[in-house]
């Protein structure tokens, strides 16, 4: 099946499912999984193929390519397998809210933009999604109106500041070389300047860092995550955020190639260690921001830009291993923080809050939403036998032995943040006493559950068997001359040290048997009701009796003075001066023609006195 | 093959019987210290059969299940760990992987603690997190400046590059890492100063407040286990491993029982103080070992 065809599909499908929608609501839901599910199949179908095709060629005499390749594909498989469990989730979800056909449009627009952006094989056909994906998202997290409204505001003008960087870095490439086929720019571009390299470098790190959300470009992303509907939160943090990612990739990787990027400068003032030190402190000044949240989806946006600040760290630090695991991580981020953000959009449907301070005890009410969220934080810290384990001991391993302890520093500080975060939000949702009003809370619907369910069976299965993701992700590797891994099935073999998760497995397998045995040989235990509790004495109250509030405050108050998001507030004060700017040009235009005519005279009359004084025309 | 499954089968008992020793050991000092005459070394051993065999009350899956887990979570960290020249599951991802295997076991008692519905264990935890994010700190920065000295992840080989030159904690670039460690030592193990999670006057036991029976005997040999991993961990990255079994373990016994005299003579930090403690000393010292092992290599 060609390229072209995959995007017709992708876009009519959308566009057929609104117009089902006028008709009939159960036509439109299952179209929809239809169509997510069709996308997969194809895209699935592809693998290891690499059909390029020029499908217009009228534009400026350049030609707007559709091509596969591998790296491509990886996205295109990510893109098209969330965006189908994210649909699924939906129909439960969106169930009887208002604008849903528009809703499910957008979706479906979404996921065929950024389909359109990975098979892109020039730079005029990837603006051209690149620009469908940034409205279309800003449609979808000002959906539910309110302080949405303003966080897809916010959006927007970051992602409008980002695109006129990437127009730019463009018209600048096609005035000097002609072509905009990224295979085109990147032959030529190995014969530039190191002056003019680094103008397109930092062009465009603009561009993809703001989709990135890297500091300083992250203010965006924790306002966007949370206001927009649950499923779509998924799609924005899972994988909209990584088409930076892609960026990133194509432009360091494919269009300048590992030598000229690594060549830049000089120790450490070199793109090359800026870009890994943004990394870095983008895995850790959110993860402590994260903490304190009270809101769960803030939480889990804030841990977002900390995780793909992980990426960015693997694709900067430039080794294989590196590159192995910034991709690796990529992939299990889309997995495990899609899988979160579902979850709490389970718990938001059934309990209508997602204050972390109100709720508590839900794991008995909704067991297999709690299983999952388990699963989803255990590959978010690392834990091994997850796959965030294999990713992140990758990149570990080839900070500390590529010399570069302190970059390992910081994601290694990150993750032990990360614990306390992701601690607090299972705790505070699922753990401690079950509030009263929650008594008869129903389980979650089947359709949300799926995907949840779907999505943590794939962090164990890529966890226990890394081997079969780093496969393709070693291709990739390749592909761009770098050297090739070792990589078995369990996971990596090396001289300098080797990963194998089969060995942790069973020895947790056997362990956990042996415990297990042993909590069983004791004197039976009496299950209890959870107001039964141990208080040293004094009198347990029936409701609230779950500490939850300010559950990080002995920390909050020694560090709460670094925590300012000083950035935003930056970006604030640039808002608002360049209003009160505008306010006072604007009283200038006071509407009133007598004004206007005194202003022509006036100029009129400098103008005059100019000439007569010092006759310069 | 049966060498190493005689192996994989012997450590975990051999840590637990030293972990257990230790226990003992650590009542009857502590008694000795303050002018009393203490419990016999078995105190343990009897507690332990006496609350498998008595009641106890249990508050859903994730209770129960989260103290299984934390148990197997501390038993394969040790076949990770070289005994002497014991290792029977080295080359499974090094350090690295023992640091993150490291953290199973704390999680899932968390999670366990979680489900008991008791403020007094929530604010345990959220202690108990609170302070391993202050440990970690410098512990990291320690882990780091080892693993960048000797350039290999594996605990095998840096025990082997000692056995060949010298101890690292009297090898010039790593000594103020050593001292840093053993700074923090005590913040780790969870000993006094640093017992503010599960300061007993405080808030009773903290995560340990629901558990009775075996729920309590389990936590006692998890405990038991963490004892010897975590001063297992400094021989052998600090004190050179040992050759076999027996010199281990007197090392393991002389760092012990230093931590031991920290504990019986200080009264608890609260939990700030504790923090601004690891940040500033040990963290300094791990700090400035870290870039003296960047400038020698």
């Amino acid at each position: 099946m060609s390229l072209v065809a995959l995007l017709i599909i992708a876009f009519g499908g959308a566009l057929l499912t609104y117009l089902l929608g006028k008709t009939s609501d159960k036509v439109r839901d299952s179209f929809a999984v239809v169509v997510s599910l069709a996308l997969v199949a194809i895209v699935a179908c592809l693998y290891g193929k690499s059909p390029e095709k020029t499908f217009y060629s009228g534009f400026l005499g350049l030609g707007l390519v559709l091509r596969l390749n591998m790296l491509s594909w990886f996205f295109a498989i990510a893109i098209s397998s969330l965006g189908t469990l994210c649909t699924i989730f939906s129909l439960s979800y969106m169930k009887g809210r208002e604008r849903t056909d528009f809703y499910y449009l957008m979706m479906l627009v979404i996921n065929a933009a950024m389909l359109g952006i990975v098979l892109a094989g020039d730079l005029v056909s990837l603006y051209i999604f690149w620009e469908i994906m940034s409205w279309s998202t800003f449609l979808l997290i000002s959906y539910n109106k309110g302080p949405a409204l303003a966080a897809g505001m916010k959006y927007i003008i970051m992602s409008i500041i980002g695109s006129l960087s990437f127009l730019v870095g463009m018209l600048s490439l096609y005035t000097s070389y002609g072509t905009l086929s990224i295979s085109g720019v990147s032959a030529a571009i190995s014969s530039a300047s190191s002056g003019y390299i680094l103008f397109i470098l930092i062009i465009f790190s603009i561009a993809f860092g703001i989709k990135n959300a890297i500091l300083p470009f992250h203010t965006w992303l924790p306002d966007a995550h949370s206001e927009a509907p649950a499923p779509f939160s998924a799609v924005l943090s899972g994988i909209l955020i990584k088409m930076g990612t892609y960026g990133f990739l194509v432009l360091l990787y494919v269009i300048m190639g590992l030598k000229l990027f690594l060549g830049l400068g000089h120790g450490l003032l070199s793109f090359h260690s800026i870009l890994c030190f943004l990394g870095a402190v983008t895995i850790l000044i959110p993860t402590f921001i994260a903490m304190f949240q009270t809101d769960a989806k803030r939480l889990l946006a804030w841990s977002t830009v900390g995780q793909a600040g992980y990426v960015i760290l693997g694709i900067a630090f430039g080794t294989n291993l590196a590159l192995a695991g910034g991709i690796f991580h990529f992939f299990n981020h889309a997995m495990f923080k899609a899988l979160l953000f579902l979850a709490v959009g389970a718990v938001e449907f059934r309990t209508q809050t997602r204050d972390l301070d109100s709720l508590g005890g839900l794991a008995k009410k909704m067991p297999v939403v709690f299983i999952a969220t388990l699963v989803g934080i255990c590959a978010l810290i690392g834990v091994p036998l997850t796959s965030g384990f294999v990713s992140k001991w990758l990149i570990y391993k080839t900070l500390i032995l590529g010399g570069s302890p302190f970059l390992a520093f910081f994601a290694l500080a990150g993750t032990w943040g990360t614990i306390l975060y992701s601690y607090k939000l299972v705790h505070n949702v699922f753990l401690g006493q079950l509030p009263e009003k929650y008594n008869d809370l129903q389980k979650s619907p089947a359709s949300m559950q799926l995907p949840v369910i779907v999505l943590s069976l794939a962090i164990l299965l890529f966890g226990i068997f890394p081997g079969i993701p780093l496969k393709v992700i070693n291709t990739i590797g390749t592909s761009f001359g770098l050297e090739t891994l070792n990589v078995t099935l369990w996971g990596i073999a090396s001289e300098t040290g080797t990963l194998n998760t089969i060995n942790i497995f069973s020895g947790l397998l056997v362990a956990a048997v042996l415990s297990w045995l042993l909590f069983h040989l004791g004197a039976k235990s009496v299950s209890v009701p959870q107001e039964d509790s141990y208080a040293a004495g004094a009198h347990t109250p029936a409701d609230k009796y779950h500490y939850t509030t300010e559950f990080y405050n002995p920390l909050y108050r020694m560090i709460k003075p670094f925590l300012r998001d000083v950035i935003d507030e930056f970006y604030y004060w640039i808002a608002s001066s360049v209003r009160s700017l505008a306010g006072s040009v604007r009283r200038i235009y006071s509407g009133d023609v007598g004004y206007y005519v005194m202003y022509i005279i006036l100029f009129s009359a400098v103008l005059i006195f100019v000439q007569m004084r010092w006759k310069i025309w | 093959m049966v060498v190493k499954i005689i192996q994989i089968i012997l450590s975990p008992i051999l840590a637990l019987v030293v972990g257990v020793f230790f226990l003992g050991l650590a009542r009857k000092i502590m008694a000795r210290i303050h002018w009393r005459y203490g419990p016999p070394l078995i105190q343990p051993v009897i507690d332990m059969i006496k609350l498998f065999c008595q009641k106890s009350v249990s508050h859903g899956r994730m209770f129960d299940l989260g103290i299984i887990l934390s148990l197997a979570g501390s038993i394969v960290v040790v076949l990770f760990l070289p005994f002497g020249r014991i290792c029977p599951l080295s080359g499974s991802g090094g350090l690295l992987a023992i640091l993150y295997i490291m953290l199973l076991a704390p999680l899932s008692m968390a999670l366990s603690g979680g489900q008991g519905a008791n403020p007094n264990i929530s604010i345990g935890i959220s202690r108990k997190l609170i302070l391993s994010l202050g440990y970690e700190v410098p512990l990291l920065l320690v882990l780091l400046a080892v693993m960048t000295r000797y350039k290999t992840i594996s605990i095998m080989e840096v025990v082997s590059a000692q056995q060949s030159t010298n101890w690292s904690i009297i090898s010039l670039p790593l000594f103020l890492s050593g001292v840093s460690y053993l700074l923090i030592l005590p913040a780790i193990l969870g000993l006094r100063p640093f017992d503010v999670s599960s300061a007993p006057q405080e808030i009773s036991s903290g995560p340990m407040a629901e558990y009775g029976g075996k729920y309590l005997a389990l936590a006692t040999i998890e405990h038991a286990f963490v004892l010897f991993i975590s001063i297992a961990l400094f021989v052998n990255l600090f004190l050179g491993g040992a050759a076999n079994p027996a010199i281990f373990f007197v090392k393991m016994l002389v760092v012990f029982v230093l931590g031991l005299c920290v504990n019986a003579v200080f009264p608890r930090f609260r939990i700030e103080q504790a923090i601004k403690y690891l940040w500033k000393w040990p963290t300094l010292l791990a700090f400035l070992g870290l870039i003296i092992t960047l400038i020698v290599k």
